[in-house]
């Protein structure tokens, strides 16, 4: 579905941002991109949209180069959350900005179908419609701009740190909602993150990154687990991963509370019985 | 071209010189543009920008305000050989005098482009600030807003880039070769450059009072912007100029 192959970058003469990255992702997958600040992450999801053209390598999407096709026309299949929501709100209330991106990008659909969907999305995310973007809170406006990227109903959705400034609420509200399309309706799921809790939560697959280098593709729990790559790409596991690598024997993958409290009681009951 | 406007370290003559001389030169280069009616003399003061731009190390600055504004200059002077019909007809409806009037219009948009963005490619906004403080009285207030508009320039350029970069990835066509539909489709990026200009503007306000912005007087900087010898030949080549464009 995605593919990377030795993708280069550099944002001017001489740069190197992304440097021969390759890997390949398939449909309904749930993949993090992790790193430190200036690893090249969103550099890499943009390269993955077409926004920006690779100077070496190639990206495929779907089977289309990016190089060779417009961004605008891969809309329709590609939704793109950006970190800040603002670049993306341009309409007066929640039901214009929602209907904007299935008008420019489905505009074949009828203005019934239209307003069904909308519908949908604002119950599903609370919005009565009426509400200005701008004048709602930051993470509203985050809520806003991902509902408009949901509308749209896209194969593959890339977030650019989704979380970031968001509270427990907005965050897991979020998050649960791009968790269920991903489940329910196979859209693969790109994101940039720093919230390791949440990428052990919903994320399936890590790609770790450091200076424009792809370090580590494997699943969250083994990368999380792997210290000198961790300290490699300046990154901390989630506190319950380290706390279950610390304990060591008997915690091993207990990388959730469920799965560390599941743990301490299997363990206690042992030594009772040990008793 | 969003870092036009940004500074470039270095410790040229051009570097050495008052900000205020600086100004006064570009602003002069101008002028001498617009009073010149001698094609001869528009190309000399064009050499001159590019000169200004080498002596300053920013020539690659000075050729890519070049480029940039090529299409518009292109569009201008088929506007003007176009439209008018004076003079001796050389091709079709272009006549001589069409030819000379568009060379001008075209040339003196050039010289007025390019002198003030070297000029502050080569000062840093700071300096311009406390020089306009210092040496012309002007209150802190005026030469704070003068100069944020100025630093604001470069920003609202690169806001406007990722403003179209996430409209594009939403379906709009920015990404088209069309430039008429691309004037089209500018409207709806008037909302969120809004916002964020606005949105921008109140924070800087916040940060410079809570920072005692209203404390700042004339006495509050510690730079001193003396007037060199330097600056008195720039004074002279400023009038030489000026008496260029009148005289001939």
């Amino acid at each position: 579905m995605i593919s990377l192959e030795k993708v280069s970058f550099g944002y001017g003469e001489g740069s190197s941002t992304v440097r021969d990255i390759s890997f390949h992702i398939e449909k309904g997958e749930f993949v993090a991109i992790l790193g430190a600040n200036g690893a090249g992450k969103t550099t890499t999801v943009k390269l993955i949209d077409g926004l920006l053209k690779p100077t070496k390598g190639k990206v495929v999407i779907n089977g289309l180069d990016t190089s060779k096709t417009r961004v605008s026309e891969r809309a329709r299949h590609v939704g793109f959350l950006f970190q800040n929501p603002d670049r993306q709100i341009c309409r007066n209330t929640v039901r214009e900005e929602l209907a904007f991106g299935l008008e420019t990008v489905k505009k074949d659909m009828s203005r019934e179908d239209i307003d069904r969907r909308v519908g949908e999305v604002m119950e599903s995310f609370g919005f009565s419609g009426d509400e200005e973007p701008f004048s709602l809170s930051r993470g509203e406006r985050q809520r806003v701009a991902l509902a408009s990227v949901i509308t749209v109903q896209p194969e593959i959705m890339i977030l650019d740190e989704p979380t970031t400034g968001l509270d427990y609420r907005e965050c897991s509200h979020i998050m649960d909602v791009i968790s269920d399309m991903n489940r329910t309706m196979g859209t693969t799921v790109v994101m940039v993150c720093h919230d390791m809790e949440v990428v052990m939560s919903y994320a399936r697959r890590a790609l770790v990154m450091a200076g424009g280098r792809l370090l580590a593709d494997g699943t969250v729990r083994s990368v999380f687990r792997d210290t000198e790559l961790m300290l490699k790409a300046s990154l901390l596991p989630p506190q319950i991963t380290e706390l279950s690598m610390r304990l060591g024997k008997g915690f091993e993958n207990a990388d959730t509370v469920g799965e560390m409290t599941a743990r301490i009681c299997s363990e206690m009951q042992v030594r009772r019985a040990g008793r | 071209m969003k870092d036009l406007f940004q500074y470039t370290a270095g410790n040229s003559v051009i570097h050495r010189m008052n900000p205020l001389t600086k100004i006064l030169l570009a602003v002069c280069i101008c002028a001498a543009g617009f009073i010149s009616d001698n094609i001869f003399y528009l190309l000399f003061l064009l050499l001159l920008d590019m000169m200004i731009g080498l002596a300053a190390g920013v020539f690659k600055k000075a050729l890519s305000i070049l480029k940039g504004l090529l299409k518009v200059s292109i569009f201008l002077f088929i506007l003007q050989v176009l439209f008018v019909r004076r003079g001796t007809p050389v091709f079709w409806i272009i006549t001589d005098e069409g030819l000379m009037l568009a060379a001008k219009v075209v040339l003196r948009l050039i010289i007025a482009c390019i002198p003030l963005a070297l000029m502050l490619a080569v000062t840093q906004i700071s300096d311009l600030a406390n020089a306009l403080v210092q040496v012309l009285h002007l209150p802190y207030k005026y030469a704070f807003t003068l100069t944020t508009s100025i630093r604001f320039i470069p920003q609202f350029m690169e806001e406007m880039g990722d403003i179209m970069e996430a409209q594009t990835a939403r379906g709009v066509e920015f990404d088209t070769k069309n430039g008429l539909k691309k004037i089209g489709l500018v409207l709806p990026l008037c909302v969120p450059l809004l916002i964020s200009s606005v949105r921008r503007t109140d924070a800087t306000a916040v940060a410079a009072e809570v920072r005692g912005f209203e404390l700042r007087t004339t006495k509050s900087g510690f730079k001193k912007y003396p007037f060199r010898l330097i600056d008195l030949a720039a004074f002279l080549i400023c009038a030489a100029l000026i008496a260029g464009a009148v005289l001939l």
